[in-house]
């Protein structure tokens, strides 16, 4: 059974031709219309992704990501037509896990919804790893894929587990920018720097006590992000 | 004024009495012509003169902002120099002037003795203009009246300053009024060139995938909004042409005898064709002939269907066309109305519809336009020598009125 995505726009046609091309891809659709809608059929559906368009009447699509997040850690692709840097950064600031920009074509669209629902489903990690990572107050519990700050748990989107389990795997060493964009984004990624630092911003308001001194996310300027080893 | 204080005199009990009256008065009154006329009233019994005249400073010229001769001033209206060149010398100096004028038998014509006071009008250290007051036959102006003079110049210079300052409010209002429109404008139009532009790119991609073939439905249906997304992308692009062109005045109306009722049928036929569900009434109550274009006439009523299509969606929409003389639009006697019994527009949009780019706020998004559709209706039918008008009454509908010139009427029977 392949994945369950609702795709939520006020425009017909827009639901249509999302509709078209993801049917015969095999996933499963189903629809809203304005914001209120979709926060509703995502309680109810639960799906795996979420298309969402921005401008939309009642609530819009930043609006109802933001109650969305409240509750649910579906992945999410914001879609709109308006392709300033501010409404992008929103978006992923939000916790979409992307930004499509109308117009788009039918296979950019495919790609993206491939690469995102790639993203969430969680690695398993291999055998022999220990099932428990510990680093400070941080605990990755990776059968589970939970995180826990101070015994609290932390909810994580899928990107952002993935960002961090890749940190997380190469502890001590530094991860390049582009290495994680590939690694977690897909290789039409590796340019696009702004929405890995809109993540590792978000990972840090989650998991550090003082986001602007992080001690488990640190950047090494110009060449990635490191998680310090034991003693660093 | 720093001068008028350094040769104070005392002022007599009428002469303050004066001054009080004009700054209370002049404080109610903020009309700028009422207010001097009001300065003249009040300070010629203390001050005596027969006329009195405001300059202003237009960048390096002066040009006369009021003026007023009474009494002999009055008789002698047509042979006045207004004080032209007295002005020309308190410009010049930037200080008080006095001159005496004595024409020819001066003693015997009061009219050939002519005194004149000339003041600036000083805000802070700028010189704003000049306030010549001029009377005949003598005598000259005393100590007390040029101090009581310069007072009310003060006034007068406040009163230049304070109107300047309206003016220059409401043209900053204005254009701010039409920056934002143009704001609003240019966010609108690229909302509503991206929209037909993404269904026709996205479904064009879905058609051109390589890994799936189309069956022949779902081809005609990509198809048709592809070729329906195209026709909404060239009527936006043509109306931007039209409005632009409007604007600098190079649309030119072909104009043609055009018979209303054959017009009007074709119209309600081509809309019927096109709404399949919307219900059309026509009336026609009377047929003329006028001398139009009949591709931009038109144009406005499709406008209009759209927009009634648009925004009273499911409201039945009426045509009617009579001949009619209304006392208040002379010379037009073609009226048409297009009416629907939608949602209504709130009074305070309803003088606004036609403006360049105006919308009515709070429009559900999804409902697109760009604010020319009624601009454009309202050029064309001012380009025919006619007039359109909104009526609207919300929760009732809304009328819109069309009066045209015509030049002749046709019996009803014949058809």
């Amino acid at each position: 059974m392949k994945e369950k995505i609702l795709i939520v726009d006020d425009e017909p046609r827009y639901l249509r031709l999302m509709e078209a091309n993801l049917i015969p891809e095999g996933y499963t659709v189903v629809k809203a219309i304005n914001g209120l809608q979709a926060v509703d059929m995502v309680a109810k559906e639960k799906p795996d992704l979420l298309l969402l368009d921005v401008m939309m009447p009642v609530l819009d699509g930043f609006q109802a990501l933001e109650r969305i997040r409240g509750f649910s850690n579906v992945s999410v692709i914001c879609v709109s037509a308006k392709g300033e840097e501010p409404d992008r950064v929103r978006g992923l600031d939000l916790g979409a896990d992307d930004y499509i920009l109308k117009p788009f074509s039918a296979t950019e669209l495919l790609a993206r919804v491939r690469a995102v629902l790639r993203r969430s489903q969680r690695p398993q990690m291999s055998p022999e790893a220990n099932s428990l990572f510990v680093h400070g107050n941080l605990r990755v519990d990776f059968a589970r894929a939970e995180v826990y700050k101070d015994d609290k748990m932390i909810y994580l989107s899928a990107t952002e587990y993935r960002v961090l389990l890749q940190l997380v795997q190469a502890s001590g060493k530094v991860v390049h920018s582009d290495q994680l964009l590939k690694d977690v984004w897909g290789d039409e990624y590796s340019e696009d720097k702004e929405i890995l630092w809109v993540s590792i911003s978000r990972l840090r308001q989650k998991l550090e006590d003082d986001p602007r001194n992080p001690i488990h996310i640190v950047t090494r300027s110009g060449v990635g992000y490191i998680m310090p080893g034991e003693g660093e | 004024m720093a001068e008028s204080t350094a040769h104070f005199v005392q002022l007599g009990p009428k002469e303050l009495q004066a001054l009080y009256a004009i700054s209370s008065a002049i404080a109610r009154e903020p009309d700028l012509e009422k207010s001097l006329a009001t300065i003249v009233a009040l300070a010629r019994p203390v001050l005596i003169f027969d006329n009195f005249v405001v300059f202003a400073k237009r960048e390096s010229t002066f040009e006369t902002v009021f003026a007023r001769n009474i009494g002999r001033g009055r008789a002698a209206e047509a042979e006045l120099a207004w004080g032209d060149s007295i002005a020309g010398d308190v410009f010049s100096s930037g200080k008080k002037q006095m001159l005496q004028e004595r024409l020819e038998n001066w003693e015997l014509n009061r009219l050939h003795q002519h005194d004149m006071l000339g003041l600036p009008l000083m805000m802070a250290d700028e010189m704003l203009g000049a306030m010549i007051i001029g009377r005949f036959g003598g005598p000259e102006f005393s100590a007390s009246q040029i101090q009581l003079a310069e007072l009310v110049a003060d006034y007068v210079a406040h009163l230049l300053t304070r109107a300047h300052l309206v003016r220059r409010i409401a043209d900053l209002e204005a254009e701010r009024r039409l920056q934002t429109l143009q704001e609003n404008f240019i966010a609108t139009v690229s909302h509503e060139l991206k929209s037909p532009l993404g269904f026709i790119k996205g479904y064009t991609t879905t058609l051109l995938r390589k890994d799936i073939t189309w069956d022949d439905k779902s081809q005609r249906e990509f198809l048709t909004i592809i070729d329906e997304e195209t026709d909404g992308l060239r009527s936006l692009i043509d109306n931007l042409l039209d409005s632009s062109r409007l604007q600098s005045g190079t649309l030119r109306m072909q104009k043609q005898v055009v018979q209303i009722d054959e017009l009007m049928h074709e119209v309600v036929n081509r809309t019927r064709r096109r709404y399949t569900n919307l219900q059309i009434g026509l009336d026609i109550r009377s047929k003329f002939i006028l001398s139009a274009d009949p591709m931009r006439l038109t144009q406005v009523l499709d406008n209009l269907i759209s927009n009634a299509v648009k925004y009273a969606d499911g409201s039945p929409i009426w045509f009617m066309v009579e001949w009619m003389q209304n006392p208040l639009i002379p010379g037009l006697e073609g009226h048409v109305i297009v009416k629907d019994r939608g949602p209504g527009i709130p009074a305070e949009h309803v003088d606004r519809l036609f403006t360049r780019f105006y919308r009515v706020p709070g429009i559900n998004p999804q409902t697109h336009g760009t604010g020319l559709g009624l601009y454009i209706c309202k050029e064309i039918i001012q380009a025919h020598g006619g007039e359109i008008r909104c009526e609207s009454r919300p929760g009732q509908g809304t009328s819109f009125h069309i009066y045209l010139p015509i030049i002749g009427q046709t019996p009803l029977s014949v058809s």
